[in-house]
């Protein structure tokens, strides 16, 4: 599946975490580091799709025909040449998705003013997370199991197949919690490719199509996956 | 004799009410926590004052019988008894004579009543020439009415106050600093105005008819060379003159010199000072944060503020990040958060401390936690861990939360690459974002939520969803409708911020939400 193809630029403190979870995941990457032991590591670790490559050179990266690739992840180690690989992949591939890691505030600026799509700030994000077990505690931790999917309780992405018996119907004349998942939100297409959360307020309309997230435990979320390709319960 | 004293001591040092009464002495004097402190304290300087009152009033009219009584016998009587008491509390005769008597039986030689006096009233007398109580005993002597020259003594009961004056203190402090420079400057001092002050007075005694006394000449070299120069004595001799102009230009240096002495001193000290009040004032508050370090972290987390931040303070050892953080208009203090006394000096007894270790350094990270967790174990420890290796050594210090940033980064790429959609809605929840709070509504003990239904207290009238509740540390997912809620539960629940402050102030008094 094409969407699943992802290449990682950086073996180091970040690329290792994120290539190992997304291999679990079944993920095709594609891994390219330009440092000899980090190189080695990869291999050793037991990833096959490693390129040893200097990816200062333009004509290096246009060898890897990376307009293949769903996302770029920028994650190397030293972020001079994490700012200097974004700007190359963004000047050879138009299109492509570029996801980059930050670890200052000047840093962020200058990946997206290279053009990285999305730009994760190392400092942001802890800080945040400080901010919130400051604020909230139980909601953060909670929240943090539902990611990790640790307490049985996760979150799910579904795409509302054709002929689902949720097709045209309103969103709150849904009664979700009676399958034992909650509706958080949805990408509606009619109303443009954004993320709109139920709380909003906004009347929804459920089409084939729409992407649904939903909180539950694994199994119930399965089941329910199942059952809104049927066109009548 | 010996043997009396001895089972006097023995008594003392075995009656409870003895000690306790010792104990409350103590705690009413010094203790400043102790809620009769304060009483005490009011009562000390209203008897202060009202008798500085009586005293200027008395300059020029008569005094009601009455209102001298209180002043001699009321005013007096309880300064003298506060003198007693700080004497009293000051050493423990009794137990010294113990510990003597113990002593004296294991070495087996005789025991001395008298180098156990001698030592007990030595230290009595120490405190006694302290100037706090030359000021307490000079205090109480205007009681004594047949001299009436002792009535100018009332005014020592305005030093007394400054007992509770902190910045006199502080001043105090900053010239002990200084003494050796100030103690020079006197010498200096009097040895120019003893010699002129003589050499006026042999100069000029017979010819100048303002001079009769060495008092006079020595009078006259001070109000020189101070350069106050009150003028009602006046040298008429040329060589008087020439000892006036040496006194003169001789006194212009040396008050510069004091002055920027002193001033010197006081700018030395005076961002420990302003460290100092910074300390007191979030002592005052309830709950505070101290922040350790000053760097990427620190300044995102201030970015992460949605309201400013109350009671908090930067603590930084390096001094140009204290400057850049009060640049950046933060509250900020120059100390090492990894000693013992800097940390200590917050009062963790009383207020709820949280401390932020988030300084790039594991190994200074640790140490602060360490040494916060061994003042209180109250103090909530938030630290940031670099290396996944020292973990377990933050959870063996007793830090309350760790933080990894590389790890919390690389799950949100993670996450993001995996679930891009969903990564969207917990980054926006996670932000804060005005549409998707998720917040927590818990539960009091004395509250009309308490044994209703899911059911009836109707979330998606206020547009808000309802996930669990959190009950005795155990997570309830999208419980079933009839579900009562308990005491002590906490809702969790998803909204925008107005949604959540409506459904709050529906059950307002009944409802608290944490903030």
């Amino acid at each position: 599946m094409s969407r699943n193809k992802i290449a990682i630029f950086g073996y180091g403190n970040h690329g290792k975490f994120i290539a190992k979870g997304l291999a679990a995941d079944g993920f095709d990457i594609t891994i390219v580091e330009s440092d000899k032991d980090f190189y080695e590591d990869a291999q050793t670790n037991g990833f096959t799709n490693v390129l040893f490559a200097d990816v200062t050179k333009d004509s290096e990266l246009k060898k890897m025909n990376l307009e293949s690739f769903t996302q770029l992840v920028c994650v190397m180690d030293d972020e001079h040449l994490n700012v200097f690989l974004t700007l190359s992949l963004r000047s050879l591939f138009k299109d492509s998705y570029i996801l980059s890691i930050s670890d200052s505030l000047n840093v962020t600026k200058k990946l997206q003013m290279a053009g990285a799509n999305k730009v994760i700030d190392l400092y942001e994000v802890s800080a945040n997370k400080i901010y919130n077990l400051l604020d909230r505690p139980i909601a953060t931790k909670l929240l943090e199991e539902f990611v990790h999917n640790r307490g049985g309780i996760t979150f799910k992405e579904m795409v509302i197949p054709k002929y689902s018996f949720l097709d045209g119907k309103m969103a709150e004349n849904v009664d979700f919690s009676s399958y034992g998942v909650l509706l958080i939100g949805m990408i509606d297409e009619e109303l443009g490719h954004t993320f709109v959360f139920v709380t909003a307020g906004i009347a929804h309309k459920l089409d084939s199509g729409d992407t649904i997230v939903c909180l539950g435990e694994k199994e119930k979320l399965d089941a329910f996956e199942n059952l809104i390709k049927k066109k009548e319960i | 004799m010996k043997e009396l004293l001895l089972s006097f001591a023995l008594f003392l040092h075995r009656s409870p009410k003895y000690k306790a009464a010792k104990q409350f002495a103590k705690d009413i004097l010094f203790d400043a926590n102790n809620t009769y402190k304060r009483y005490f304290d009011l009562t000390i300087i209203f008897l202060v004052i009202s008798s500085v009152l009586i005293l200027i009033y008395e300059v020029k009219n008569p005094v009601p019988l009455w209102l001298d009584n209180y002043d001699i016998y009321v005013v007096s009587f309880i300064f003298a008894v506060e003198y007693l008491l700080r004497l009293w509390v000051h050493n423990d005769l009794s137990e010294m004579m113990i510990k003597e008597y113990n002593d004296a039986k294991f070495l087996g030689r005789e025991f001395n009543l008298y180098t156990v006096f001698k030592k007990g009233i030595s230290e009595k007398l120490k405190y006694m020439v302290t100037p706090s109580a030359i000021v307490d005993l000079l205090a109480i002597l205007p009681a004594y009415r047949p001299l009436r020259i002792l009535r100018v003594f009332i005014l020592f009961r305005v030093f007394k106050l400054l007992r509770y004056t902190k910045s006199i203190n502080q001043f105090v402090d900053v010239l002990v600093n200084k003494k050796f420079e100030l103690l020079t400057l006197l010498f200096l001092l009097l040895f120019i105005v003893f010699t002129s002050g003589i050499a006026i007075y042999i100069l000029e005694a017979d010819k100048n008819s303002n001079i009769h006394t060495l008092f006079d000449g020595i009078y006259w070299a001070i109000v020189t060379i101070s350069t106050v120069g009150y003028g009602d004595i006046s040298p008429v001799t040329d060589v008087g003159r020439a000892i006036s102009i040496l006194i003169i230009v001789s006194g212009i240096a040396m008050i510069s010199f004091v002055t920027s002495v002193i001033v010197s001193a006081f700018s030395e000290r005076l961002n420990e000072l302003k460290e100092y009040r910074i300390i007191e004032q979030m002592n005052k508050s309830k709950s505070f944060m101290i922040i350790c370090g000053y760097g990427q972290m620190t300044k995102m987390f201030f970015r992460q503020q949605r309201e400013p931040l109350e009671h908090y303070v930067i603590m930084d050892t390096d001094p140009t990040r204290v400057e850049a953080a009060k640049k950046d208009g933060y509250v900020a203090i120059h100390e090492d958060a990894s000693s013992h006394k800097t940390l200590s000096r917050f009062d963790a007894e009383y207020c709820d401390v949280t401390i932020l270790c988030l300084t790039s350094s594991d190994v200074e990270n640790i140490y602060i936690t360490l040494n916060a967790k061994s003042i209180s174990k109250s103090i909530k420890v938030i630290a940031r861990v670099n290396d996944p290796e020292t973990i377990d050594k933050f959870k063996y210090a007793g830090a309350d939360e760790v933080l990894l940033p590389n790890l919390v980064a690389n799950t949100m790429i993670y996450t993001a690459i995996r679930q891009p959609t969903m990564y969207k809605a917990i980054h926006a929840i996670l932000t804060g974002k005005s549409i998707a709070n998720i917040d927590e509504i818990h539960v009091h003990a004395s509250h009309a939520m308490v044994g209703k239904q899911i059911e009836d207290l109707d979330f998606s009238s206020s547009k808000l969803l309802f996930m669990g509740i959190q009950r005795r540390g155990k997570f309830i997912f999208n419980p079933p409708k009839t579900e009562l809620i308990e005491t002590f539960d906490v809702l969790l629940v998803m909204g925008r911020k107005i949604s959540l402050e409506y459904f709050k102030s529906q059950h307002e008094g009944d409802i608290h939400v944490k903030k």
